[in-house]
């Protein structure tokens, strides 16, 4: 029932704010007098549980685009395993997907996806802030239309944690348990950044540009090292029960556990941008993984189609569809409008999340090199094999030496 | 004689101490995933053994859930396992049939073939099976139910150690008194292989509900969870979007919970059957 | 393996129906059916004939094009992004789809094989109706055809359509993936690929995936061996404990332990695996119990190499030994009973008689399914799958992890990151070459196979 009740209001207060945004102002970007010409039928990929939301984004696309017919269903496993879903059967993917900004390159490189039209891209750079547009940015073309902006950061128990002890990593060891897992790449490689190292170079599409089989690499892994032992530094698969259950006292994770960890602990719940890290005897601070979650086109729509699915597109991530999907998911928006719109700077999260991806000592977008793949098959097992101990400080450089080659080939 | 039965006494105690104590060990786990189904829990996470709340709301949620079409599911596992039951049975035991009765040429190649192809891995073949299935606009029940029973003609082992066992000079009498061999399989073999019909019968009957793999693969592509069958779908709950596996982490359970009460009874019923049919076959060896 | 038998020379040679044989024989040789047509064997005749027909429709429409274009697996192998002015969209011009383009060349290769191997039946057929006419023999009529369906070659009607199933479910599929073994088919060329040999192969035994594939097969083979031994071994103790004198309710005791394997896998597995988590009830309760100090990591992805393969082989135990216990109970409840009452009597204590006796026997009597439990243990893709996904991480493998199987890595490959569909293709060739080596050495043995 609860789920059902979470819908229902949602979809209630949802009703409301679309009233009063549709008052204030009528669709600014789109002239009126084309779009009853575009035509077609799209099938759109979501998450299972955005459909409900996204059907009433598409009632509104409707509206404006009534001779486009769309079918809002659920995609196989999830946007984050768009590359795999999509590259099972392209021609029987759906025609606008949604995926993250990290799998562009290589689904673009194989032929997956088109590029966004001039005049779109000319939107979607002057409406969206600029990492946005630079995230989906691949040789020099745009390839997806973005929506949301994720970055992780530090989720704390405020009645064990003061704001002031979470401004370094230190402090919250110094005072509590932070639980965490050190097998998932995507919250400790940053460290080797914090380190001062790039991946695939400063832009992120530099093949040769990786640079960590180095001291600063070596102080990275030794880092992690060091983490194992600290007693108030919990590994942990299952970090939100640890919070519940009061043996930690902070967490490292997402914008989309946002609602879940705000539920554990009540009126005790806290966010704040990460904290800095000690890193060979210097304080820098702890960056992390900056995704973009975009809509993306299909290649394989037939001609006909195209322009259909390329104007849905375009629709569901406009400023409008942004706030609803925040409001439904927490998801925060990209558009340069709606992040100074009151709801979303009231919003302790979206301000945490914001400040994180505004500037590049936070955190760097995730690369759309191919290679990504590999990089991250091979990224964790090294993580974890500095922090547990089983690679020994003498053996760093080769391994980092290693990694790094493999993921510096050209496939 | 009194040292002698203590004794046997003792042994006696000993080794029902040490059944109940595995026992014990064996059923732990499953008393804890019927517990965890029955706990309140907004972390994915259970970490204790007895729930510290208990609550009916997972049972509750999984059977309302809109996005979660449960008893859509259900329905659709149980249209598909019936299906599958019926034809996978009829070829298995055409087959078994024909090989351990009949005397053809083809026989020793047939054996040697399917116990050939029976060795490679069976992933690799689904991507083809998918474009197979998409070309004749099957990526449905219908052709997952295809995909059952496509694999069920190499399925033929243990019936054909049961058809092995019952002997031929039944088979002989009856052809001398002037029956076809028709006649012989419809009015004397089938009859006689009651035990191994309800055995193959159960088996075809519960892969669907235990299949997450093919069913993924097959159904995934139509975007709509109303057509999916209940494994998948119980699968695609967890893995369906990021923080799902938190949020519908104990409806995930109580969903579980529903479908194995059945097929544990079903199997309970079954295991006689699987005796006879395995040690059947396995005596000829 | 192979029976010889004395062959009896054909009473007459091809070349002898071609020159002696009427018109309808003649036309045969081209096209199946005119023989059994002019015979009056309608039903064969028209079945022949229409086989024939739908065949070469298929061929020319189809077929032909299909077989040309499996030596290369279609022309265009990269695509071209172009602007659509009309619309206002870019659009991409895709390679030719090497995946279908392959799949329905195997198919084609398939019917032709299939359909040759008709057209020698067929002729073996109209040696026989040549001699039978030659000789003054009856020639059977249509009736009689149809009559011998359902009696003396009743093993065709009763397998038609299961091997048509398992042409189409098991054998097109086998050999698409052993082609698609020969290939660049990987990430690199999603959508058009070409044929590259052996390069794959090489890929996996000597290049970038060697690394990861030789650990790799030796843990599968030290798991199988475990898995298949721990099993048995337990499963036949725990039989003789349910079957010993003396302890009531066997059925009641039996089916406590069936529970366990009743319940689907996917929901015993994934719960296992929240149960042996490092902060999971089994570490909780073993320090509310102080048995530890601090928790155990079983199966972590950080957890040590040693302690999570024991931990899957204990937890396979969990799984197997009930079914490998009901077996043996079988087998125990069959055994003759006077040779283990003759050792009583002649001293031997029950360690003894288990040990020559019991044990020897129910081993005789499961050797062939020990075999396939161990097949099916090198492919056993569930229980590592779902219960570890191959974790504890290491950081010497490429997309692997220290409990991966073949199987569980061949899976990862294909849907995992990477999607090297090519060295997936040949792992699984390798798996089979390994199955089936294990297996013929093992049924020579037992000599199973024989039998038949």
């Amino acid at each position: 029932m609860k789920t059902w009740k979470k819908v229902m209001l949602g979809s209630v207060t949802l009703l409301a704010s679309m009233a009063l945004v549709a008052c204030g102002k009528s669709s600014s970007s789109t002239d009126t007098s084309s779009s009853k010409e575009v035509t077609g039928t799209v099938k759109l990929w979501v998450d299972t549980t955005q459909v409900p939301y996204y059907k009433t984004i598409v009632k509104n696309f409707n509206k404006e685009y009534p001779k486009v017919k769309v079918a809002v269903t659920q995609s196989p496993n999830g946007s984050a395993n768009a590359k795999t879903d999509v590259g099972k059967d392209p021609a029987k993917a759906a025609d606008v997907f949604e995926v993250p900004n990290d799998q562009l390159g290589s689904m673009a490189d194989q032929g997956y996806i088109n590029p966004l039209s001039p005049a779109s891209t000319k939107t979607v750079k002057a409406n969206n802030v600029s990492v946005a547009a630079k995230a989906v940015e691949w040789n020099n073309k745009l390839y997806a239309y973005p929506f949301a902006e994720q970055a992780q950061t530090l989720y704390y128990n405020k009645s064990k944690l003061s704001a002031e002890d979470v401004k370094t990593w230190d402090g919250i060891t110094a005072k509590g348990v932070i639980a965490t897992d050190f097998t998932n790449a995507y919250n400790y490689y940053p460290v080797f950044l914090s380190a001062g190292t790039n991946l695939y170079g400063t832009d992120g599409e530099t093949l040769k540009g990786t640079n960590v089989a180095n001291a600063k690499g070596v102080a990275a892994m030794t880092w992690l090292a060091q983490q194992k032992a600290n007693k108030n530094v919990m590994q942990t698969s299952n970090a939100l029960n640890q919070l519940k259950s009061g043996a930690a006292a902070a967490t490292l994770d997402g914008p989309w556990n946002s609602a879940n960890i705000k539920k554990i602990l009540g009126k005790n719940f806290a966010v704040a941008p990460y904290p800095t890290v000690n890193i060979n005897g210097k304080q820098v601070q702890l960056k992390a993984f900056l995704g973009i979650e975009a809509f993306a086109v299909n290649s394989h729509t037939s001609t006909k189609n195209q322009k259909a699915a390329a104007t849905l597109a375009e629709y569901i991530t406009n400023k409008k569809s942004q706030l609803i999907v925040y409001k439904n998911s927490g998801q925060i928006p990209v558009d340069k409008d709606a992040q100074a719109s009151d709801t979303i700077t009231s919003d302790p999260v979206a301000k945490a999340v914001m400040t994180m991806s505004k500037s590049s000592d936070h955190s760097i977008i995730m690369p759309k090199m191919a290679q990504m793949a590999t990089f991250w098959n091979l990224s964790a097992p090294l993580i974890n094999g500095a922090y547990t101990g089983s690679i020994k400080s003498s053996q760093y450089m080769d391994k980092l030496q290693t990694f790094q080659d493999a993921i510096s080939k050209e496939n | 004689m009194k040292s002698y039965h203590a004794q046997r006494r003792l042994s006696l105690v000993f080794r029902y101490c040490l059944l109940a104590l595995l026992a014990i060990l064996w059923i732990i786990p499953i008393v804890w995933i019927i517990l965890a189904s029955f706990s309140y829990n907004d972390t994915g996470f259970v970490s204790t053994f007895w729930p510290k709340q208990f609550t009916l709301q997972n049972y509750i949620g999984i059977f309302t859930s809109d996005q979660f079409p449960f008893l859509y599911w259900i329905r659709n596992t149980l249209l598909v396992s019936l299906v599958t039951m019926v034809l996978s049975t009829f070829v298995t035991i055409c087959v078994a049939y024909t090989l351990s009765r009949l005397r053809f040429a083809f026989r020793k190649k047939f054996l040697q073939i399917a116990l050939v192809l029976g060795m490679f891995p069976g992933f690799m073949s689904m991507i083809a099976l998918y474009y197979i299935l998409k070309n004749f606009n099957m990526l449905n029940l219908g052709g997952l139910t295809l995909v059952y029973v496509g694999g069920a003609g190499l399925g033929f082992y243990i019936a054909k150690g049961f058809f092995d066992t019952i002997p031929v000079a039944i088979d002989e009498a009856a052809v001398m008194d002037g029956a076809t061999k028709w006649q012989v399989f419809i009015h004397i073999g089938l009859p006689m292989s009651r035990p191994i019909i309800v055995y193959t019968a159960l088996t075809a009957f519960i892969g669907p509900w235990i299949d997450f793999i093919f069913s993924g693969i097959i159904l995934s592509s139509s975007g709509n969870a109303k057509t999916y069958t209940i494994a998948y779908g119980l699968y695609n709950m967890l893995h369906s979007t990021k923080g799902a596996s938190t949020t519908y982490f104990t409806e995930f359970i109580a969903g579980c919970v529903v479908i194995a009460i059945p097929i544990t009874i079903l199997f309970i019923i079954m295991q006689k059957f699987y005796v006879s049919g395995i040690t059947a076959g396995a005596d000829k060896g | 393996m192979f029976k010889k038998h004395n062959k009896v020379q054909p009473p007459a040679t091809y070349r002898e129906v071609w020159s002696k044989g009427d018109v309808s024989f003649k036309l045969s040789f081209l096209l199946m059916g005119f023989v059994q047509l002019r015979h009056k064997q309608w039903a064969k005749g028209i079945a022949l004939l229409g086989i024939q027909i739908a065949f070469w429709v298929w061929f020319i429409f189809s077929g032909a094009s299909a077989l040309s274009m499996l030596s290369n697996l279609g022309e265009i192998k990269s695509k071209k992004v172009v602007f659509d002015q009309t619309q206002g969209v870019y659009l991409t011009k895709l390679p030719d789809n090497s995946v279908l383009i392959l799949l329905f060349g195997v198919l084609a290769v398939i019917l032709l094989l299939a359909m040759l191997g008709l057209y020698i039946a067929h002729l073996r057929s109209m040696r026989t109706l040549y001699v039978q006419l030659r000789d003054g023999e009856h020639v059977p009529t249509n009736h009689e055809n149809l009559h011998a369906l359902i009696d003396e070659r009743l093993h065709s009607t009763l397998l038609a359509v299961p091997i048509v199933l398992i042409v189409a479910f098991t054998i097109l599929p086998t050999v698409y993936m052993i082609s698609m073994a020969f290939t660049n088919y990987d990430g690199k060329h999603p959508i058009g690929f070409s044929w590259t040999g052996f390069k794959a192969f090489g890929n996996v035994l000597t290049g970038d995936l060697a690394g990861t594939f030789f650990p790799v097969l030796g843990w599968t083979l030290v798991w199988a061996v475990c898995a298949t031994a721990t099993t048995f071994f337990f499963g036949v103790l725990l039989a003789m404990l349910i079957e010993s004198k003396g302890i009531t309710h066997k059925g009641f005791w039996r089916t406590i332990f069936v529970i366990v394997y009743a319940v689907p896998q996917f929901v015993s597995l994934l719960m296992m695996a929240q149960f042996l988590d490092l902060q999971g009830p089994l570490n909780n309760i073993l320090m509310s119990i102080h048995l530890i100090s601090s928790p155990i990591n079983f199966i972590g992805a950080s957890a040590s190499p040693l302690v999570a393969r024991i931990t899957v082989i204990v937890v396979n135990m969990w799984i197997g030994i009930p079914v490998s216990m009901l077996i043996s109970t079988a087998i125990i409840q069959n055994l003759p009973q006077d040779q283990i009452e003759a050792a009583r009597i002649d001293g031997a204590n029950a360690w003894q008689v288990f040990r020559s006796i019991t044990f020897p026997q129910i081993l005789f009597v499961m050797a062939p399914s020990l075999i396939q439990q161990f097949i099916g243990n090198i492919n056993n893709f569930n229980v590592i799958y779902l219960l570890t996904a191959g974790y504890p991480m290491n950081n010497n493998y490429n997309g692997a992890g220290d409990t991966d199987l073949l199987v569980t890595w061949l899976y990862n490959l294909v849907f995992g990151q990477t999607q090297r569909y090519n060295a997936s293709a040949v792992l699984g060739i390798l798996i089979f070459i390994l199955s089936a080596v294990f297996s013929l050495i093992a049924y020579r043995r037992t000599n199973a196979f024989k039998e038949g």
